[in-house]
């Protein structure tokens, strides 16, 4: 009875104990963000380039087509190298690694590739032996950081605090989603010659490259010579870049700039549409601009719209109809037929002969080709979605045919 | 995923205790009691008391004499969570075979936070997790006059994490995966940002119950 008594006591003065405990309640934050990462331009300068065997594509950049080429940029890394004489098998040739690498365009056998605040000139005319044949240097300088004299770039990064502030003692952190190279990598994602939302384009000798806010233009008339004109500035957030017919159409997040290119030395602005507010994509014809606008990105506007806009007179655009759309990411134009990536929902095809009536003449939706977008190649169709770098031959519009992927090990994800 | 699982689980208690039930050494435990502690209230930096209501049963076999082995499942209920514990459980009885018993008790399992909504909107999802459970008790069995069950009475302590989690989707107007059981990443894909809340309640733990 004693020790019953006793192992009672124990365990009401063990219990009281206990009652005395508090919950123990801990809060941590886990983000991703972009690290600010700095660099001695003289350090990169002075590792040298040498082309390196075919590598898989992780995140695939900006796609270009040249000849019987296909290049894909892999963001901030190079560029990988295909011959794609056969769409049904591209193989995989070579890589060429390039710091700070967002985007490239090709004249007469030239490569021009940014390499941080460098351009760089690479001869493609022996594509077994790609040599570097230019550097212009400094001509990218937003990336300078003033007060250092280095470059900053940012690194993708998770950090987790105790604490919900973002800032830090020694720099700012930015959300990824929110940061202006997460646009841009998004821009420069998927895009080749006459891509919606390509960043470098060439036209009539002259190379144009824009960043958030300036237009560069360089002289490439002897092409493995180029040569840095002029900067143009063009007011914040400045997204794509598409030439036609001796004009630039820039699209910003607050609308579509509009450039007179005839004298390409000196583009001079034509007019502004500010109607579109958003990121999105431009591609033009002789008589019209066809604008894609979506929800759910950073420069959401809350509408999912094809618009159509009559650039007859280049100083006076003038929206001529609306479409609605499910959530429209890029968009390709050839000849009569406009492809338009519907990001998760699929992708479209559409005539385009009676800018009128779109929607009446939609020729093929198809539902399982999740994309973000599109390039029309000479040889195919080249859609960038959740299941890589694919292929379709689209001789018939109607009927698109899957002709190969290349496959990427961390595809796009799709919203 | 996590409702199936549950489905499963207490299906297999199901189970379990009908094969029991085919022998004399069975042993089944309803409990229903309070659950009380102390949490500390960040904004006011004071300390509220907290009494919740908790529930369990217990269905077990005699392995060794007067020492059951079984399994348990359980309610927990606590100011900003329901939780479903499942686990393993172990009874002691001391004394002689008549007349009242003291024994002691260990119950050990992993929670569910099944019965809690997983909030979904275009940009950001919100859930809740729990973990190891832990109860370790003493009470008393008195026996009734008449049948073969009897009352019980215990006091122990019980350990129960919860894990709160609100997070970011990297791209909006997606549905980025959701751990089925433990979030163990910083930041699982598909998020730009989590804010993780973790509660480690510590209890004292009062159950009245009937044994039969």
């Amino acid at each position: 009875m004693k020790n019953r008594i006793k192992f009672l006591f124990i365990v009401l003065f063990g219990s009281s104990l206990l009652f005395s405990c508090m919950d123990e309640v801990k809060t941590t934050y886990s983000f991703r963000t972009m690290m600010p990462v700095y660099l001695e331009m003289k350090d990169v300068r002075a590792k040298e380039i040498s082309i390196a065997p075919a590598q898989e594509i992780e995140n695939p950049g900006k796609i270009y087509i040249y000849k019987d080429y296909l290049l894909i940029n892999e963001p901030n890394k190079g560029i990988h190298i295909f011959d794609n004489k056969n769409p049904v098998n591209p193989i995989n040739l070579s890589f060429i690694p390039i710091e700070g690498n967002v985007d490239l365009a090709i004249n007469s056998d030239i490569l021009y590739a940014d390499n941080y605040v460098d351009l760089l000139a690479f001869d493609l005319s022996n594509i077994r032996n790609i040599r570097l044949v230019n550097r212009v240097k400094d001509v990218f300088n937003h990336l300078y950081q003033h007060s250092t004299g280095k470059i900053i770039t940012f690194k993708d990064t998770v950090l987790t605090s105790d604490s919900p502030a973002w800032a830090f003692e020694n720099f700012w952190t930015v959300r990824p989603g929110m940061s202006f190279l997460s646009n841009m990598s998004k821009a420069s994602q998927s895009y080749g010659t006459g891509g919606s939302m390509a960043r470098f384009t060439l036209m009539d000798g002259h190379l144009f490259a824009v960043d958030e806010s300036t237009l560069r233009v360089f002289d490439v008339l002897n092409p493995a010579e180029p040569k840095f004109l002029k900067p143009i500035e063009l007011g914040w957030g400045i997204e794509t870049i598409f030439p036609f017919d001796q004009k630039l159409f820039i699209g910003s997040n607050r609308g579509m700039h509009i450039y007179d290119a005839s004298t390409p030395s000196a583009p001079t602005r034509l007019a502004v549409y500010e109607h579109v507010l958003s990121c999105d994509p431009v591609v033009v014809n002789e008589d019209y601009a066809f604008v894609t606008l979506r929800s759910g990105n950073f420069c959401n506007n809350g509408v999912n719209e094809l618009h159509v806009i009559d650039i007859k007179n280049p100083s006076q655009p003038k929206l001529i109809k609306a479409y609605p759309m499910l959530n429209p990411h890029g968009l390709g134009l050839a000849e009569n037929y406009l492809y338009v990536a519907e990001g998760k929902h699929g992708l479209k095809s559409f005539k385009i002969n009676d800018v009128l009536t779109i929607d009446k003449n939609q020729l093929e939706f198809l539902q399982s080709m999740k994309s973000s977008d599109l390039i029309p190649g000479p040889k195919s169709l080249i859609v960038i979605g959740t299941d890589g770098v694919c292929q379709y031959d689209y001789s018939n519009p109607a009927q698109l045919k899957k002709l190969s992927c290349i496959q990427v090990s961390n595809p796009i994800e799709v919203s | 995923m996590k409702k199936k699982l549950l489905i499963f689980i207490v299906l297999s208690f199901c189970a379990l205790h009908s094969s029991m039930a085919q022998t004399k050494t069975w042993m089944t435990q309803l409990e229903l009691g309070l659950l009380g502690g102390k949490t500390k209230d960040l904004w006011e930096e004071k300390t509220n008391e907290r009494t919740t209501l908790s529930f369990s049963a217990f269905h077990g076999k005699e392995v060794i004499r007067n020492q059951i082995l079984g399994v348990y499942l359980g309610m927990d209920h606590y100011p900003s969570v329901t939780l479903i514990p499942v686990g393993v459980g172990w009874r002691w009885f001391l004394g002689k075979s008549t007349g009242s018993k003291f024994y002691g008790s260990l119950d050990l399992g992993y929670g569910s936070a099944v019965l809690e909504k997983v909030e979904r909107t275009d940009w950001s999802s919100t859930w809740h997790e729990s973990g190891l459970v832990f109860r370790p008790a003493v009470g008393i069995k008195m026996p009734a006059k008449k049948g073969k069950w009897a009352l019980t009475a215990s006091l122990g302590y019980k350990r129960q994490p919860t894990y709160f989690y609100e997070g970011t989707h990297s791209q909006p107007e997606t549905r980025p995966k959701i751990p089925l059981f433990r979030t163990r990443e910083l930041l699982p894909e598909g998020f730009s940002s989590l804010n993780s809340t973790s509660t480690l309640y510590h209890s004292l733990s009062f159950q009245l119950g009937i044994l039969f």
